[in-house]
């Protein structure tokens, strides 16, 4: 490699590495975490066997057999020679076990408490809870939820309290009381037999489209040529103020538009001179909702456009300006002649790039609606959102949160190779075909 | 022998740095053992101070022992609950949750299947004293597939709630007043008498438009009080399966409907500021409502209210139809000991737990939030007795209280509800419509583990 090709790559370095760690390596994850059945209750990490009531009655619906069921569901303690020997080889005091094997010796206790309690009853027992329990725990041939880190411990200790199971029946019982997560193509017959995803996409549409077309590129337009034509520095302090919305800390933002739309907020008070009654003009009504919605990010996307939009008009030569005023053009004419036409580029990038970023944006709606009311405002973005990360009963569903993310990295690939063949992306970047 | 040598004085010197080390006071062992609390605000503040004060204990007991520990508590405290659900549960994932957990008692159940708490009953003594005191039936709350996962940190019941100067105004005599958690009990007063009397209320101008029943403004097991008003079930202990019964969710989410439809209800209710709630509550300004028995502390501190008795008369929620079942719901809170930390720590942890739920130090809480008490000899504990609040609370609403089931699927079974509700509540959806989209939810999310009535 030649030494501009080494600095090309070194300055490309960080850029790359970034984009694989926040990017390549967030997306490959989702697409594997939206194939499991990962949540709250099974954890992120390997699972552990654990055998409970609830799954033994499962498997006896099943056809698992009745006596092996019956044992299993026993939490039984024996003091016989073997616990006794396993206990002495641990290290437990040797007056104790003696005590033990005269007093209790081949005896069964159904259950921890009651052994424990005839444990108290000896007077060379261990002193302290803990080392009474860690005694104890040498006599449990009991699996009732207890927790086996491999099927193999879980086998051994099946056998230990003597209970013989068939093959099938021990293949049931460990794939069962597995507590981990497992692979399963689940979440996505999930996501398409649900009614909710079909409204969560149309509200994704909706929000995507009116914001899209009204502010981020509609109102961007506005400012623009308004900001063009518009003396130097009027033109900047309007471009100042309509920055303001996207420099802002989020929360605060959306705090003014609540304090602006809410029952006890500004538009009430003013309406409520002209004897409208005061109302939460933001959550009354889904129409409400969206309005506000629409409102609150556009003011925030419309600046990007703005800027954009501002530099390419500055960026058409003055002459073809004065021309047009020298023919009569009105500005309406010089808008529609000039300015758009050379606006085309802009246009496509702005269009191409704020449909993503609204697709995946969702704070200013989790601030302002949180969805609500109801589900009216609840995007895609939010309800993944919703499922995985935050809601009130903190069952917290990740495998599922995953492949409603998946769904939106497909859309976005989908959307970025559509847009770049409509408006014939090649061109831009085809190489000139004068000489150099 | 005269001069003593080189390696000898080195090694004298050596014993002098020794001798003296050794006398310097060190701990046999320290302690940092950190508690966090979800839904508590300022009078709950007992719930992690209690393990401090065990602390204290337990340092005394050691040092009695002849060990000397030193335990230092990190307590942290989160006002709602998706958060703080949030923050264990991720923090459990990369090991470090806190040693010591307060949440509800619903979360033992996927907390469990994850491993993330550890049992109670391997790490303290079932039999001894404070939890041999503790009420049998708020340890089965707090235990999970036959085992004892917490200790009950607190309890509570949800009544209704009845403004008495409104229920004066519009034609109740004293003795009605006195009467009414009677006919509550008995299934003769149902809640369409409820919307009946929000309603003449609003008309005589007590109170403005949609205060006249003013239910909780954000999700809670509150509602499924309701569900339980029209007969629904949430469990079937028998077979171990969640129960979604149609008709009664449909009859509950009409009955909010036909609130919002009367006018004495908010169609956008749901989502108005707590702080808000809270004080107009307090002050008259709603005829209605519902809430927990720790509203008590809200109202006569914070909202500053000086005659609860006489301003305010309550009872169970009642029933949906007459004849049928007023009930409420209680929440307690539980103490977990989670996954974090060596099993050394675990069982210290677990002793604080022990310690905090003596009847003395529980009291504590119990009267400063106005909870309930988890033991039998609260009872006679006199700062307890002597509270005329928790008393009569206990006695009108426990004996009809029951709790949600500890199951992992409930939390689903929650939020599917809770989304049925806010569509119906909002118009956005029938009550009819809202039911038959719940069920299909259900049976797609949670299949075999709900039944289908």
């Amino acid at each position: 490699m030649t030494r501009t090709q080494w600095l090309g790559a070194l300055f490309l370095a960080p850029a790359v590495i970034f984009v694989m760690l926040f990017f390549l390596a967030p997306v490959m994850l989702t697409g594997v975490f939206a194939f499991t059945n990962m949540s709250t209750a099974t954890g992120i990490g390997s699972g552990v066997h654990r055998v409970t009531p609830s799954i033994l009655k499962e498997l006896a619906a099943k056809g698992m057999d009745r006596e092996a069921v019956e044992t299993l569901s026993r939490a039984t303690f024996r003091v016989d020679s073997r616990s006794i020997a396993r206990a002495r080889q641990a290290g437990q005091d040797p007056a104790f076990l003696a005590e033990l094997e005269q007093r209790h010796g081949g005896q069964s206790f159904d259950g921890r408490r009651a052994f424990e309690r005839a444990l108290k009853r000896l007077s060379a027992r261990p002193r302290s809870v803990r080392a009474l329990k860690q005694a104890a725990a040498h006599f449990e041939l009991n699996i009732l939820n207890r927790s086996f880190e491999t099927p193999q411990a879980l086998v051994a200790a099946i056998l230990e309290a003597g209970i013989t199971l068939s093959t099938e029946d021990r293949t049931a019982l460990v794939a069962a009381s597995y507590t981990g997560w497992t692979w399963t193509t689940d979440n996505f017959r999930r996501m398409v037999g649900s009614e909710d995803t079909a409204t969560v996409l149309v509200n994704t549409i909706i929000y995507v489209f009116f914001t899209l077309i009204l502010f981020n590129i509609g109102f961007a337009l506005v400012l623009a040529i308004s900001t063009f034509y518009l003396p130097k520095a009027q033109a900047t302090v309007i471009r100042a103020i309509w920055f303001l919305p996207r420099i802002s800390p989020p929360v605060l933002y959306v705090l003014l538009w609540k304090w602006l739309a809410w029952d006890t907020g500004f538009l009430s008070a003013v309406l409520g001179v002209f004897g409208v009654e005061a109302r939460n003009w933001m959550l009354d009504t889904s129409v409400n909702a969206w309005v506000f919605v629409v409102l609150i990010n556009g003011f925030v996307g419309a600046s990007m456009g703005m800027i954009l939009f501002s530099s390419a008009i500055r960026a058409i030569p003055q002459p073809l300006f004065w021309a047009s005023q020298v023919d009569g053009a009105s500005r309406w004419q010089q808008v529609r002649r000039i300015i758009l036409p050379q606006l085309r580029w802009p246009i496509l990038f702005v269009t191409s790039y704020q449909t993503l970023s609204l697709l995946t944006s969702f704070e200013y709606i989790l601030l302002s609606t949180d969805g609500g009311p109801g589900s009216s405002t609840e995007v895609w973005a939010l309800a993944a959102y919703h499922t995985a990360l935050n809601n009130y009963t903190g069952n917290l569903e990740y495998g599922y949160g995953a492949t409603l993310a998946l769904v939106l990295v497909a859309i976005g690939v989908v959307l970025s190779l559509a847009y770049l063949r409509i408006f014939n992306f090649d061109a831009l970047v085809a190489r000139p075909r004068i000489e150099t | 022998m005269g001069h003593i040598g080189q390696t000898m004085q080195r090694l004298i010197g050596i014993a002098t740095v020794a001798a003296g080390l050794a006398a310097a006071p060190s701990f046999a062992a320290e302690y940092a053992i950190s508690v966090w609390a979800g839904g508590s605000n300022i009078n709950d503040i007992y719930r992690v101070d209690a393990i401090e004060m065990a602390a204290d204990i337990l340092t005394r007991e050691a040092a009695i022992r002849g060990k000397d520990i030193k335990i230092t508590v990190d307590k942290k405290t989160y006002s709602g609950w998706a958060d703080f659900k949030q923050a264990v549960t991720l923090a459990a994932e990369s090991a470090k949750a806190p040693h010591i957990v307060v949440t509800g008692h619903e979360d033992i159940a996927p907390w469990a299947q994850a491993g993330i708490i550890r049992k109670i009953e391997d790490l303290v003594d079932m039999d001894a004293w404070p939890i041999n005191d503790i009420f049998p039936n708020l340890i089965e709350i707090s235990s999970f597939e036959g085992a004892v996962y917490g200790l009950p940190q607190d309890a509570e019941a949800r009544p209704f709630f009845f403004w008495i100067p409104h229920l004066k105004e519009i034609g109740y005599s004293e003795a009605e007043i006195a009467a009414l958690p009677d006919k509550v009990a008995k299934g003769e007063y149902t809640l369409y008498d409820v919307l009946e009397d929000a309603k003449n209320i609003q008309d005589k101008g007590l109170v403005a438009e949609g205060y006249g029943f003013y239910p909780r403004v954000s999700n809670g097991p509150d509602y499924w009080q309701f569900y339980q008003s029209f007969g629904g079930e949430m469990y079937d202990a028998a077979r171990g399966k969640l129960v979604f019964d149609k008709a009664a969710m449909t009859k509950f989410y009409q009955f909010f409907v036909d609130a919002v439809a009367k006018g004495v209800t908010r169609k956008n209710h749901i989502g108005t500021d707590w702080g808000q709630w809270y004080s107009e509550v307090a002050s008259g300004k709603a005829g209605l409502w519902h809430g927990g028995t720790w509203h008590y502390a809200r109202y006569t501190g914070k909202e500053g209210l000086t005659d609860f008795f006489g301003n305010i008369q309550f009872t169970l929620i009642p029933a949906g139809e007459k004849g049928g079942r007023p009930n409420t719901i209680t929440h307690p809170m539980v103490y977990l000991v989670t996954n974090r930390g060596s099993d050394d720590e675990a069982f210290i942890a677990a002793e604080l737990v022990m310690i905090a739920s003596e009847p003395r130090i529980n009291t504590l809480h119990a009267i400063k939030s106005a909870h309930l008490g988890i033991a039998k000899s609260q009872m006679s504990i006199g700062l307890y007795s002597n509270d005329r609040w928790t008393s009569e609370a206990t006695k009108r609403l426990l004996p009809y209280a029951n709790a949600m089931p500890n199951h992992t699927g409930f939390g689903k079974y929650w939020t599917v509800m809770w989304n049925g509700l806010k569509a119906a509540w909002t118009g956005q959806k029938s009550a009819q419509q809202a039911a038959n989209d719940a069920e299909a939810e259900l049976k797609n999310t949670l299949g075999d583990a709900i039944v289908i009535r």
